[in-house]
């Protein structure tokens, strides 16, 4: 920002112009002081000039060349010469053109002019002197206005926690009485708890992905002791299940595929260990400081090893074309899907806007995007050999993985391209922090001696998990918190700038920021801590709904636990489960799931360009499942999966009827229908027994009699007059496909 | 509500979005557009607070920005950059300049450092035709006959000379991968007319899917119901329509009437049930189109003369034929957007020249030519063309030189290539730009693809610089921030 202001004028031209209008302004004054009104410039004028002028006329796009932002610069003029005469209005160029509705001028046919009121105060603040305050000097991003953020946006203020008075943080109290402050505003009251197996199911979907089973679920019903519930939370959070089940969403926001795309679609060697890397930091609890950092600089790190080095492969995950149109415009693509991704992922803010221009609608000077594009410029972002798919070599990376690392130490030097045409340079950017973020701005300086590396992006790591980074800690656990309830605190988790939302609780959003920095960046803590309150045992059902959706349809204020529909990788992963098929097995290479030759059509090269895997490596979970960017499972692209091009925190959930036509007729949920039937009709004799086995395996509880009637039934009449074997088996194969297919299988409570 | 209103105005819909969100999130898709109009039919909606939502639902069939006759659109997308200077761009020049080298002063990307041969004429006749003489190579015999229906733009050029980019772009406008596909936004943008087929049908060559695959048809970031759905043009079109082996209909009916059984109890026990109610009835919906949509693809109903006029029966015009054929059932019935891909898989198996542009583009015009000309005759004989827009065109186009002695064919040309438009606003019979005197770089009123794509919303009623979706921090446009309707092809 401050660079951006520095550069457009010499030191020479601004102190001369400084002099004179000083002197010039004084005098008009002096003049006029007697006969207009006096107006005050900081809160009449400026709020003016930076919401309607400085856009256009600012230092940085001094359109007419004519910025407004300094008295020295307003004074200077434009193209059109000088555009006020301080103590005449009407002859004054700046008001005739307000005054006139010639500016600001018209947005798509829409007339943007100043409202009487403006137009008044800026006539008399003219016939007064044009007073301008010694050395102010408008920042277009000082302040919030009706159009754009400023640096007094709520998400870039430190994070302030909230004082509560419940003692013991650790039962979830603090994160009910901050949830009760903001609904009981509204006069509303929570639902009661959850009954105990949906309140089970829930947390098992929720922290592992998975279903109890029907054992467990009773298990936990008879557990009369007071931390029954809290042993469970503890084991589940212990599980190995539970990485594989948060990973895959952190694979959704750093556009997790295993292929580059384009014409070869060539596999990415290794991908797969990133997101081995991910279950296991989320399983080992690796503290959300090192998560970023490991990411952004595994190879940077002091106690660099091969697995902080296979992180870095967080910044190799994108699409990549071997075969770009021109290389050197190709290289501000790549940069811009690392700016996009790293401040998307742990920001949460819409740096890569900034590209082009200053951003429309946040304060980040285009400046900015390239001092945080500069922190990967000295890497493999230039075209070379294709056999390197856009990263280092083993040799330059010291490791045989899929990861990241300079190239140079003494990268050549990066410069703006103005309107971000490569043909236009404009200056050159220092590597740096957003300067707009936080107190800790800062320009990188120069790498220690001994390194191979700029240590760019180290210091963009450390600058980004800092404590005092106000975006970084609200970033991380309101997407924990959306995916504990299915919506954020912000429910835009990937843009905590102007355009996205406002938190509904913003004292639990820095309550829970802050005891996240507090907790040494632990998250288990924080998922400990949500799924223990009162606010997440709700049932999904309140006696008041009626009034309540009339006040609050989409409860924002928690009113009730919101009922959930699978994502695809845990209905998948639950289908398998019930149908005993299910492999444990963690980590490793991906499986290729079969897709039918229909959709295989799809694909360019038919022969060997897609082998689905052997059936004993397909029955593994889903965030196993390989992900080919020329071609997404129909199945799992029918239940919403998003797409990899660029992050995604948070998925579309849509209910349309290819979704039915999926689980009724795909092949693959045939098969497991088939394997369904086969466990029960082994698991139990007489049909009254396996109907109650087929409910609990799929559903986790027992059948109501009016279930078991209809079940029966069903039997009978798929069977018709005939009583052998295979008839048996087909009427017991449709059974269990219907129960994959029941809104009780897909949704929870 | 204008995303305009919600940067002001960030009020919260049902399930915490944006209105415009909540009802995507409710009626997404070509079944759930039906969906939501068969619970509105039903009262269903009007015991929720969302009641409001249902009219504005943005996928029915949905004004466009201004009034527009044509209600569909077919792009028959030459798979691998069909050779302008052989086809549809006369260069009489060509013969002039026969067995010379490219002048130095034509600087272009040698696209896969392939020979640079010579300087090489048309390798087929150009004819005029129809009343408007536009001079048409024997290449299309057959589509001549309907020049007067054509406006031929001879200046189009992309950014990228890569098959993979190039028809990523020639689909969603940037050859990066990634962005909603030009189907997806007219089908954001119009709906659907049709709730038992999908709205965006893409229906591929046999050989293979287009090189990049999916990218080609996705719909990117905006929501997954809005992407391209692969189509078969026989037996039961839509992936997992057709019933597993082991249950027939009436087998079928017996499951659903158990789900439905199953759903209502579990139903019964739970409040504010919208999603629960809605889920229940894709079902239903479901097995309606596992009726309906096969019947769109079945040419029994049709006369011979028709099928015989699409050459289904005959090679190498049946696959296209047929293909051609089902596109003109398709917007018939009101599928808004059909694709139409002539070549798959790669080089010779697609209109991908390299080694001779008469083998290779005698194979493939020969395969569509017929198929081609049969739908223009039909569509206008049934009083469809004026509601229809017809586009024909490839990602890029090819060089004006050989790639050698001996080797007749011709490298990747993004500098200058010809498409053709049809239909509905378009003024026919005429030709648009041109190339230098060697068809080799666009000159005259060059056309970038964001300008086709501008001008193809145009005709389709809609302004490419209002049909927006916000996504992360930003409206985006199929065209980006660029963009001219080519006004003078337009009635």
């Amino acid at each position: 920002m401050h660079t951006s202001f520095c550069r457009s004028f010499s030191s020479r031209e601004w102190g001369w112009l400084c002099f004179s209008i000083v002197v010039l302004f004084s005098i008009s004054q002096a003049a006029h002081a007697q006969t207009a009104a006096v107006v005050d410039f900081d809160t009449s004028i400026a709020p003016i000039l930076i919401e309607r002028c400085l856009e256009c006329h600012g230092p940085l796009d001094a359109n007419g060349n004519l910025n407004v932002s300094s008295l020295a610069s307003m004074a200077a003029g434009g193209d059109s010469g000088p555009v006020i005469e301080p103590g005449k209005s009407d002859t004054s160029l700046l008001f005739q053109r307000a005054r006139d509705g010639e500016m600001p001028p018209d947005k798509n046919g829409a007339s943007q002019k100043l409202s009487d009121a403006e137009i008044e105060l800026l006539k008399s603040w003219i016939d007064s002197g044009a007073k301008w305050p010694d050395n102010r000097r408008l920042d277009p991003y000082e302040r919030t206005t009706g159009k754009r953020g400023g640096r007094d946006w709520w998400s870039l203020q430190p994070v302030k926690r909230p004082k509560v008075d419940s003692g013991n943080v650790d039962d979830g109290n603090a994160i009910d009485e901050l949830v009760d402050r903001v609904r009981n505003q509204h006069g509303l009251t929570k639902a009661p708890q959850a009954d105990r197996p949906s309140l089970v199911r829930r947390l098992y979907f929720d922290l592992i992905g998975l279903p109890p089973t029907a054992d467990e679920i009773d298990a936990f019903v008879g557990d009369t002791s007071d931390n029954a519930y809290e042993k469970i939370v503890d084991r589940l959070l212990a599980s190995t299940q539970f990485g594989e089940k948060w990973a895959r969403h952190w694979m959704d926001v750093v556009r997790y595929a295993e292929t580059n795309g384009y014409e070869r679609d060539a596999v990415k060697p290794e991908a797969w260990r990133y997101r081995d890397w991910v279950i296991n930091a989320l399983n080992s609890d690796m503290p959300y400081d090192q998560f970023v950092t490991e990411q952004l600089a595994g190879d940077e790190i002091e106690d660099r090893s091969e697995s902080s080095v296979i992180a870095t492969g967080f910044l190799r995950l994108g699409t990549w074309d071997d075969e770009p149109n021109d290389p050197a415009e190709y290289q501000y693509e790549r940069l811009e899907d690392l700016v996009h991704v790293t401040t998307t992922a742990f920001l949460g803010w819409t740096v890569k806007c900034a590209r082009c221009h200053d951003h429309k609608f946040d304060p980040i000077p285009q400046t900015d995007y390239y001092r945080v594009a500069a922190a990967f410029w000295p890497g493999p972002v230039a075209h070379r050999q294709r056999e390197l798919l856009g990263g280092p070599s083993t040799e330059e990376l010291g490791y045989n993985v899929l990861g990241w690392t300079d190239i140079t130490r003494t990268p050549a030097p990066l410069h703006l391209l103005k309107k971000g045409n490569v043909n236009r340079p404009g200056p050159e950017v220092p590597s740096g922090s957003l300067t707009t973020v936080g107190k800790n701005v800062q320009d990188f300086v120069a790498p220690p001696e001994s390194a191979k590396t700029t240590h760019r992006r180290l210091q963009l790591a450390h600058w980004i998990a800092n404590p005092e980074n106000p975006l970084t800690s609200r970033i991380i656990v309101n997407r924990l918190w959306q995916h504990h309830f299915g919506e954020g605190i912000v429910r835009s988790s990937d843009n905590f700038g102007f355009t996205g939302q406002r938190p509904t609780y913003p004292e639990l959003l820095d309550w829970l920021a802050s005891e996240l920095v507090q907790g040494g960046w632990k998250m288990k803590r924080i998922h400990k801590l949500i799924v223990m309150s009162d606010t997440y045992q709700q049932s999904s059902q309140n006696p008041l709904q009626k009034d309540y959706a009339n006040v609050d349809a989409n409860n924002q204020y928690l009113w009730r636990y919101d009922r959930r529909r699978l994502n695809a990788e845990a209905l998948r992963d639950s289908i398998l489960m019930t149908s005993g098929q299910l492999d444990l097995r963690l980590g490793g290479p991906s499986f290729m799931a079969p897709i039918s030759d229909e959709a295989l059509e799809g694909l360019s090269m038919k022969s060997g360009a897609y082998q689905a895997s052997p059936p004993n490596e397909t029955r593994r979970r889903s965030v196993y499942m390989f992900a080919k960017r020329a071609l997404g499972v129909p199945l799992m692209t029918a239940f919403d999966v998003c797409d990899s091009a660029s992050p995604t925190g948070r998925r579309d959930v849509t209910i349309v009827a290819p979704q039915a036509l999926a689980l009724m007729n795909n092949q693959w949920v045939n098969e497991q229908s088939t394997a369904f039937a086969e466990r029960v009709l082994a698991g139990a004799v007489s049909e009254q027994d396996r109907i109650t086995l087929a409910w609990r395996l799929a559903l986790s509880r027992n059948p109501s009699e009016a279930e078991r009637q209809a079940a029966f039934k069903h039997l009978t009449d798929m069977r018709g007059e005939s009583n052998d074997d295979a008839a048996i088996r087909r009427a017991w194969i449709s059974l269990c496909h219907v129960l994959f297919n029941t809104n009780e299988f897909i949704y929870v409570d | 509500m204008s995303t305009e209103d919600r940067r002001t105005n960030p009020i919260l819909y049902p399930c915490g979005l944006s209105r415009r969100q909540a009802i995507w999130q409710m009626g997404a898709g070509f079944a759930g557009v039906a969906l939501t109009h068969m619970l509105a039919g039903d009262g269903f909606f009007d015991q929720l607070a969302m009641a409001g939502e249902t009219t504005q639902n943005p996928l029915a069939p949905k004004p466009s920005h201004f009034p527009s006759k044509i209600k569909s659109c077919i792009f028959l997308l030459m798979n691998g950059g069909p050779s302008q200077v052989d086809t549809f761009d006369y260069k009489p020049a060509l013969e002039k300049y026969a067995g010379q080298s490219m002048p130095t002063d034509k600087k272009y990307i040698n696209s896969g450092g392939r020979a640079v041969g010579f300087l090489t004429p048309a390798v087929r006749p150009f004819r005029p035709g129809g009343q408007s003489g536009l001079m048409i190579s024997d290449f299309f015999p057959k589509v001549r006959e309907h020049a007067d229906k054509l406006a031929v733009i001879h200046s189009c050029y992309t950014d990228t000379h890569a098959h993979g980019s190039a028809l990523v772009q020639i689909n969603t406008g940037k050859p990066l991968i990634g962005r909603p596909s030009l189907g997806s936004w007219v089908t954001y943008g119009l709906g659907s007319e049709n709730q038992d087929l999908p709205g965006y049908v893409v229906i591929l060559d046999k050989r293979g899917g287009p090189i990049s695959g999916q990218p080609n048809w996705t719909s990117g970031f905006i929501p997954a119901s809005y992407q391209g759905t692969l189509f078969r043009p026989a037996g039961t079109p839509i992936l997992d329509l057709a019933a597993s082996s082991s249950f027939d209909r009436k087998d079928q009916r017996m499951q659903l009437d158990l789900l439905a059984q199953l759903n209502e109890q579990h139903m019964n026990e739970r409040q504010g049930s919208a999603d629960l109610a809605a889920r229940s009835a894709s079902y239903e919906l479901a097995f309606r189109m596992q009726a309906e949509a096969p019947e769109a693809v079945d040419l029994s109903t049709e006369s011979a003369t028709t099928i015989d006029s699409y050459g289904v029966n005959q090679e190498p015009t049946a696959e296209f034929g047929r293909n051609c054929l089902i596109a003109r059932r398709l917007v018939e019935r009101g599928v808004r957007f059909v694709q139409l891909y002539s070549g798959g898989g790669h080089l010779e198996e697609t209109w991908d020249a390299h080694e001779s542009v008469e083998k290779n583009h005698g194979r493939h015009a020969g395969e569509v030519d017929q198929p081609i000309a049969a739908l223009l005759s039909d569509l206008e004989a049934r009083g469809l063309l004026e509601s229809t827009l017809v586009i024909w065109g490839g990602e890029f186009g090819r060089m004006p030189f050989s790639e050698g002695v001996n080797k007749p064919g011709r490298n990747h040309n993004p500098y200058g290539f010809s498409m053709w438009l049809a239909g509905g606003g378009v003024r026919g019979g005429m030709s648009y730009g041109e190339t230098d005197e060697l068809g080799f770089a666009a000159e005259t009123n060059r056309v970038h693809v964001h300008d086709i794509h501008a001008t193809i919303l145009h005709l389709m009623g809609m302004d490419h610089t209002r049909l927006t979706y916000f996504h992360q921090g930003r409206d985006e446009r199929l065209t980006d921030v660029y963009g001219n309707v080519i006004k003078d092809i337009l009635v």
